[in-house]
């Protein structure tokens, strides 16, 4: 598989800054008995700072194992990963869980907020396990929520609010720790079409602002949004589409 | 790492959010505690009566018996040659030159008495002393005399009643001083009314006569004496007494000790140690069956918290996705058992509480609920929260955030 982009075969150090995503040689094979699937076959992938990238391919793709990959929720069987500056491809459980925690914002197709607490309870969520003082916590989810434009919807509970409005809150999480990567996994895919163009809405800002987004989908209109489509496919890359020069 | 407040936070919320089921499951633990503290309130209760009887019975009192035991796995003993107690036995006790620490010795023979006043009759227990029986058994009269060495001597028609023989014969024990009573066709002329004994071991269904009267007109053929109750002249003196009626009894007898003479010599404190070790395998059999169903509640949270880990796979899943590392998830639900548990050992004490002033308001019965007890079962219920809680909290802590992210 060579989906290596030009500027990176300079290696780090080079004129461009170090990826945020640097994939190499990434290998996923899940073993049942005699039984090996290989769901990653040697995947190559480098994703800058303040990149939008969609990952599109149809089910069975592989798509999914390469978010979990790159979401360290899952570690490849073979294969370099750097995120970040750090080499996470093989580390601890526990260390995995503070990468999470500290280096990406999930925004997940199911939005998973906690159906019992109230938004910014649901926003300061990876707060609590960064170790953030409570004071701290609360002004920053209220922030994060500002940000998506709640503000005034802090105190409602998830079943309060819409479909678009609980991604908004599923949003304002990922963003809360400042991490360095968004991994948005079909964010718009429990949602109806005005819904989904405020919440790609949303991600086109944050994008604007600087974010590093990387969205996973199987809609073509959505992954339009983004500046460069990975097409995953058969557990490699099939191919890649520049929408804009990369920076 | 989270704090504890926030820990605990967390596991409020989830008891809260479930609150029926949360009812459900602290009730097998609620009511494991209240059985475990009310029984073994109910066995201190009755420990307590058991040791305030010590005081009621004379600490001081013996009492001798002759024949019926026997080492020899229970041979018939040959009449002829039963060991029997005679007045002589009696008054070599009642010597202090011979035995010092006995300060009084009443010779008895029991027997049941068919008591008729003018319009009933009731079945009591007969008791043919001498004067000194009052002192002994450390009894006091609630109205009139007991019996003069005089009336003694003459084997006077005379009864002193218990105070229950009295009311029922006469419905009120005040009023049966002065009446008559008829035994076997022999009038008795009831001269006292004992005080209540009171107690668990209380013999208040009772006639005591003269031992004199008893012989001359109530008795066919020469019975011997039954008992010889005897009084220490303290409780202190009450193994040297009990030593010197030993030696004395075996002396009289020829024989070397007294069992070899066919002599028994019990304390009412010995009868006591009997009844506590009875309430202590009482206890224990009460707390081990309230201990069972304590284990019955345990099981309960920890299939309460196996559904609810089952439940929640997707939370944990996203807390693992957040950042939320094994531990934290484990002490997530450790702590949500351990406080439902706890909640129902709360819940427990609170019911048990309730149950013992009802006993003990309404059957007078003390149930006492001490803070050790109080404090040990909220020990015990979180225990077995955490205990019943680290399975399915560790089945918890080990899913993958991935698979759990999945399942729907």
């Amino acid at each position: 598989m060579t989906a290596t982009t030009p500027d990176l075969a300079a290696g780090p150090g080079a004129s461009e800054a170090l990826p945020v995503l640097q994939l190499r040689g990434i290998w996923k094979t899940y073993s049942t008995g005699t039984v090996h699937v290989h769901a990653l076959r040697g995947v190559d992938l480098d994703v800058h700072a303040g990149e939008y990238v969609a990952i599109m391919g149809p089910s069975g793709s592989g798509k999914s194992t390469l978010m979990n990959v790159i979401g360290c929720l899952d570690v490849p069987t073979a294969g370099q990963y750097v995120l970040d500056g750090e080499d996470v491809a093989h580390l601890s459980d526990n260390a995995l869980a503070d990468i999470r925690n500290q280096r990406i914002g999930f925004v997940f197709q199911q939005f998973n907020l906690l159906p019992t607490q109230s938004a910014w309870r649901n926003v300061e969520l990876p707060l609590w396990y960064a170790r953030v003082k409570a004071s701290e916590r609360k002004q920053r989810a209220l922030d994060a929520l500002a940000r998506v434009g709640l503000a005034e919807r802090a105190h409602h509970k998830p079943g309060e609010l819409s479909g678009g409005q609980q991604q908004r809150v599923a949003i304002a999480r990922a963003l809360v720790t400042d991490p360095a990567l968004i991994l948005a996994d079909e964010p718009t895919g429990n949602l109806d079409s005005i819904s989904t163009a405020d919440v790609l809405g949303l991600l086109d800002e944050l994008h604007a602002a600087g974010r590093t987004i990387v969205l996973i989908t199987h809609e073509a209109e959505v992954a339009a949004r983004a500046q460069r489509v990975v097409h995953v496919f058969d557990g490699g890359i099939a191919g890649i589409d520049e929408k804009a020069a990369t920076p | 790492m989270m704090t504890w407040w926030e820990t605990l936070r967390l596991a409020l919320d989830a008891i809260v959010a479930h609150r029926v089921r949360s009812i459900l499951t602290t009730l097998g633990i609620t009511i494991g505690i209240a059985a475990v503290t009310l029984s073994v309130g109910m066995a201190q209760g009755a420990t307590a009566s058991i040791s305030s009887e010590i005081g009621s019975l004379g600490s001081n009192l013996l009492t001798v018996q002759a024949g019926y035991f026997s080492h020899d796995g229970g041979q018939p003993m040959d009449p002829s040659t039963m060991p029997t107690l005679s007045m002589e036995d009696a008054e070599a006790l009642s010597d202090p030159t011979i035995a010092p620490d006995i300060a009084a010795a009443a010779p008895a023979i029991q027997s049941g008495f068919e008591l008729a006043a003018r319009d009933t009759s009731i079945g009591t227990q007969a008791e043919a002393t001498t004067p000194a029986w009052l002192a002994v058994q450390s009894r006091t009269l609630a109205v009139g005399e007991f019996f003069t060495p005089e009336q003694y001597d003459d084997g006077a028609a005379v009864v002193v009643l218990g105070s229950n023989s009295a009311s029922q014969l006469f419905g009120d024990p005040g009023a049966a001083v002065g009446q008559t009573v008829t035994a076997n066709s022999t009038s008795l002329l009831v001269i006292g009314v004992l005080e209540q004994s009171g107690g668990m071991m209380s013999t208040d269904d009772l006639a005591v006569i003269p031992l004199t009267t008893y012989r001359d007109r109530l008795s066919w053929g020469e019975e011997p004496i039954g008992a010889i109750y005897l009084q220490a002249t303290s409780a202190d003196r009450l193994t040297q007494a009990h030593q010197e009626a030993a030696a004395l009894l075996a002396g009289r007898r020829g024989a070397a000790t007294s069992e070899e003479a066919g002599i028994m010599i019990v304390s009412q404190q010995s009868l006591v140690q009997a009844m506590e070790q009875v309430t202590n395998v009482l206890t224990l059999l009460l707390g081990g069956i309230a201990a069972i169903s304590l284990v019955v509640g345990g099981i309960g949270v920890m299939n309460i918290m196996l559904v609810s880990v089952q439940e929640r796979v997707r939370e944990i899943g996203l807390r693992k996705a957040l950042g939320a590392r094994r531990r934290t998830i484990l002490a997530q639900f450790l702590t949500e058992a351990a406080m439902l548990a706890l909640v129902g050992g709360a819940l427990g004490l609170a019911l048990s509480a309730g149950v013992a002033w009802l006993v003990t308001t309404l059957a007078e019965f003390p149930v006492p609920v001490s803070l050790p007890t109080v404090l040990l079962a909220l020990g015990v219920s979180a225990a077995i929260g955490l205990v019943a809680g680290s399975y399915p909290a560790s089945r918890a802590s080990r899913l993958a955030p991935i698979d759990a992210l999945r399942r729907e």
